[in-house]
């Protein structure tokens, strides 16, 4: 607590002055030994002089922190409900006294006697002053004098101001300068007035919390979920306007941040800012900075040029921070927005149109279309009816066969499981449609897991039928690489069917190793450890270089089926897919091409070393029960061998 | 000495400016105290014979606001009707209201210093 030492304190005619002489004072320091002192004069009125070095640190303090700051203290104060400061400014020492009193009941009160005090006062107190009573009248500065100052001050306008007043006429003025309140001479009734004080500084405080939670600091632009309060209060009013939605996304923001740092990202992003606050306003619109390096625009509506206008503004700007890598920008536009729907939802199409890969095509600007739409719709459609679609069992494993074409013969060996589904409306809705579309949100490894099962029983159910085993690969994706239980739900799945681990083949795509090839190599070399064995699917599909099959430990290579279908038409795709097999056996590992579809192409193959084919030459993926009968064939023709 | 049971003889409005001073007696009287000492209405009077009405109008803008806080109802009209007019800086002879003004402060002087 305070000791009363670090006042000077004198009586003089009825009032109270003290100096803080110690230059500590935090503004609750300042108010406890105010409070103190305030109860030990039995209620008398204090004026008091705060010590200008410890009212600058408090000063520099609050400019430092800005608005976000501001709004910490207000909360703050309001958790802890901490007396506000209030000033009363008036050159009638009874009206000071009196209001004093009625004030000081809630309010740690200063005081001042004319405009010019005052203003000296509001300088110091900034941060901690909750409101300004002001009478208008005085000698020095008047009242009007110092709203005007406080209106032209960034800082300072913010501090509500209630004007003590009796003249009607002045009421006006006043509230062109910017007060917020009358109380009328002779004073009201003391609830009142403090009615009236507190009224006035829950909404200044409110507006100063709601400007710092409403904006992003970064940027200053609205975020996300004021700006989406705003858009639709836009169109409540508006709602005959043509409006487009518009997404912008920096590409790869985070490889900017790491190339140079987190603050030249974020000074790109600041210029990107700029300049689309300044097209908000230009286009009677409004501007809001999504995450990262996303923004959103919500303004009247343009032609498609201007878009690509503002692209190559933009994109001008963003690039202009010197020294760094080049900034890309896409654009998205959801053209006159329809009222009817959402305004998440305008933005969500804009987002989808900025996300389709316009770029590659030289283009701006992407605009949503009816086929977005329809893709968009079709895309929701397979995701909702997918828990049903599992459940159900609308997907159905297929396989197709592979060949071993190293004999004579070629010889059956195993099969590929390959899904399809088989929706009650849709009907047959190809893999293309819902694998990549599982893959991005998820589902992914919920479907894998489900043909790993099915496959898995099928091996048994073969097995216990033909008394062979016809290994079944299957996918892994790479999402299910990052899977911990990985390799423990496989063993599952095995051990459940009475399988060993080497008859469930894992397919692992290309792409998958070089994405994340440290972790591939660990779940690889683990999965092989405990039997499976492991393909390399798509080989050449992607950066793969011949030099990752000496370090990645694989026990198969599937060769991309696009170099097979030219191998008859190219002589250059012929000798890579050579070289592919040749360097593969020199590893001793064994290569399968799928894609094969012609007599000729399977001719190639062999003649080029290939151990393994799969494709329409041989057969297409077949239903369980349809492959059975390739398995019963197959068991006959290798009977009537053994007997011959 | 001055009593708030005087005051009301006087004719101010007690009950008004005690609550206004959140009914503490001694503060309102102690307020009063302070309007009697005040010397404004001897400049009111100084600035009208001087014919400087907008000093004028200063003085009598502030008596009014003080004596209407305070609710001293007999010495606020006058000083009332004289802001007004000198509000509007209207040109008039103003001895009468300031001699009643000064009048019901003189009477409210002798009230405070009877016993």
């Amino acid at each position: 607590m305070a000791c009363p030492t670090f006042f000077t304190i004198s009586d003089s005619g009825g009032f109270v002055k003290y100096k803080n002489q110690k230059n500590e004072n935090s503004p609750k320091k300042n108010k406890i030994r105010k409070k103190e002192l305030t109860s030990g004069v039995g209620g008398v009125i204090i004026i008091c002089e705060i010590d200008s070095a410890a009212a600058r640190g408090v000063k520099s303090e609050i400019i430092a922190g800005k608005e976000k700051r501001d709004m910490k203290h207000i909360v703050e104060e309001r958790e802890k409900n901490i007396r506000r400061l209030v000033l009363i400014v008036d050159d009638e020492p009874i009206n000071r006294e009196l209001l004093g009193m009625i004030v000081g009941e809630r309010y740690d009160v200063i005081f001042a006697e004319n405009g010019k005090q005052a203003f000296d006062l509001i300088r110091e107190n900034q941060g901690r002053l909750s409101l300004v009573l002001l009478d208008l009248l005085m000698p020095e500065m008047n009242g009007y004098t110092l709203l005007e100052l406080l209106r032209k001050d960034p800082v300072l306008h913010r501090i509500p101001v209630i004007v003590l007043t009796s003249e009607k006429s002045a009421e006006i003025e006043s509230l062109r300068l910017g007060a917020v309140d009358f109380i009328p001479k002779p004073y009201d009734l003391p609830d009142v007035i403090l009615a009236r004080i507190a009224r006035s500084i829950e909404l200044a405080e409110d507006r100063i919390i709601l400007n710092a939670t409403e904006t992003d600091a970064l940027t200053g632009l609205y975020i996300r979920e004021f700006f989406f309060i705003y858009v639709s209060r836009f169109q409540m009013f508006d709602p005959d306007r043509a409006m487009d939605a518009v997404t912008l996304d920096v590409n790869k923001l985070h490889i900017v941040n790491e190339l140079k740092g987190r603050e030249y990202g974020d000074a790109v992003l600041k210029k990107i800012a700029d300049r689309m606050k300044r097209i908000a306003e230009q286009t009677d619109g409004i501007a809001c900075r999504c995450d990262g390096g996303r923004f959103f625009l919500f303004i009247a509506h343009q032609e498609p040029d201007v878009y690509a206008k503002w692209y190559d503004e933009i994109s001008e700007e963003a690039n202009e921070v010197a020294d760094g890598p080049k900034v890309t920008l896409r654009i998205g536009v959801y053209q006159n927005v329809d009222r009817g729907i959402e305004v998440e939802q305008s933005f969500d199409r804009a987002t989808l149109a900025c996300n389709t890969p316009h770029n590659q095509y030289g283009s701006k600007y992407a605009l949503y279309d009816m086929q977005m739409r329809e893709k968009e719709i079709y895309s929701e459609k397979l995701l909702g009816d997918m828990a049903a679609a599992l459940e159900q069992k609308q997907f159905k494993v297929f396989y197709q066969p592979k060949y071993r074409i190293t004999g004579d013969v070629p010889e059956l060996c195993s099969a590929e499981a390959l899904v399809r589904w088989f929706h009650p409306e849709l009907g047959f809705v190809s893999p293309g449609a819902f694998i990549p579309l599982f893959e991005t949100n998820g589902l992914i490894n919920k479907l894998d897991r489900y043909v790993w099962r099915e496959a898995a029983a099928q091996v048994r159910a073969w097995k216990e039928k033909f008394g062979v085993t016809i290994p079944v690969s299957v996918n892994v994706s790479r999402m299910d690489i990052y899977d911990p239980d990985l390799e423990g739900e496989l063993l599952r799945i095995v051990a459940e069917n009475g399988l060993k681990t080497n008859e469930l083949y894992l397919e692992i795509t290309e792409s998958a190793y070089t994405e994340n090839s440290e972790q591939i190599i660990n779940t690889v070399a683990r999965l092989r450890k405990a039997g499976f064995v492991v393909e390399m699917d798509d080989f050449g599909s992607g950066y793969s270089s011949l030099n990752m099959l000496a370090t990645l430990p694989i026990d198969v290579l599937k060769l991309d089926m696009r170099f097979i279908r030219n191998i008859c038409e190219s002589e250059k795709d012929y000798r890579l897919v050579k070289l592919m097999i040749n360097t593969a056996s020199v590893m001793s590992i064994p290569t399968v091409a799928e894609g094969v579809e012609t007599e000729e192409q399977f001719r190639l193959l062999k003649a080029g070393g290939c151990d393994m084919v799969q494709g329409y030459y041989f057969s297409k993926p077949l239903p369980a029960h349809d492959f059975e009968e390739l398995i019963g064939r197959e068991t006959k023709i290798r009977e009537e061998q053994t007997q011959c | 000495m001055l009593t708030v049971e005087k005051l009301k003889e006087y004719g101010a409005d007690t009950g008004e400016g005690l609550s206004r001073c959140m009914n503490n007696e001694a503060f309102y009287l102690r307020l009063v105290g302070m309007a009697l000492a005040d010397d404004k209405l001897e400049k009111l009077g100084e600035a009208l014979e001087a014919g400087d009405l907008d000093r004028a109008f200063e003085a009598a803008h502030a008596l009014k606001g003080m004596y209407g806080n305070l609710s001293l109802t007999p010495v606020y009209a006058p000083v009332y009707e004289m802001t007004e007019l000198l509000r509007k800086r209207t040109q008039t002879d103003y001895s009468p209201l300031l001699a009643e003004a000064k009048r019901q402060m003189q009477a409210l002087v002798s009230l405070a210093n009877s016993d």
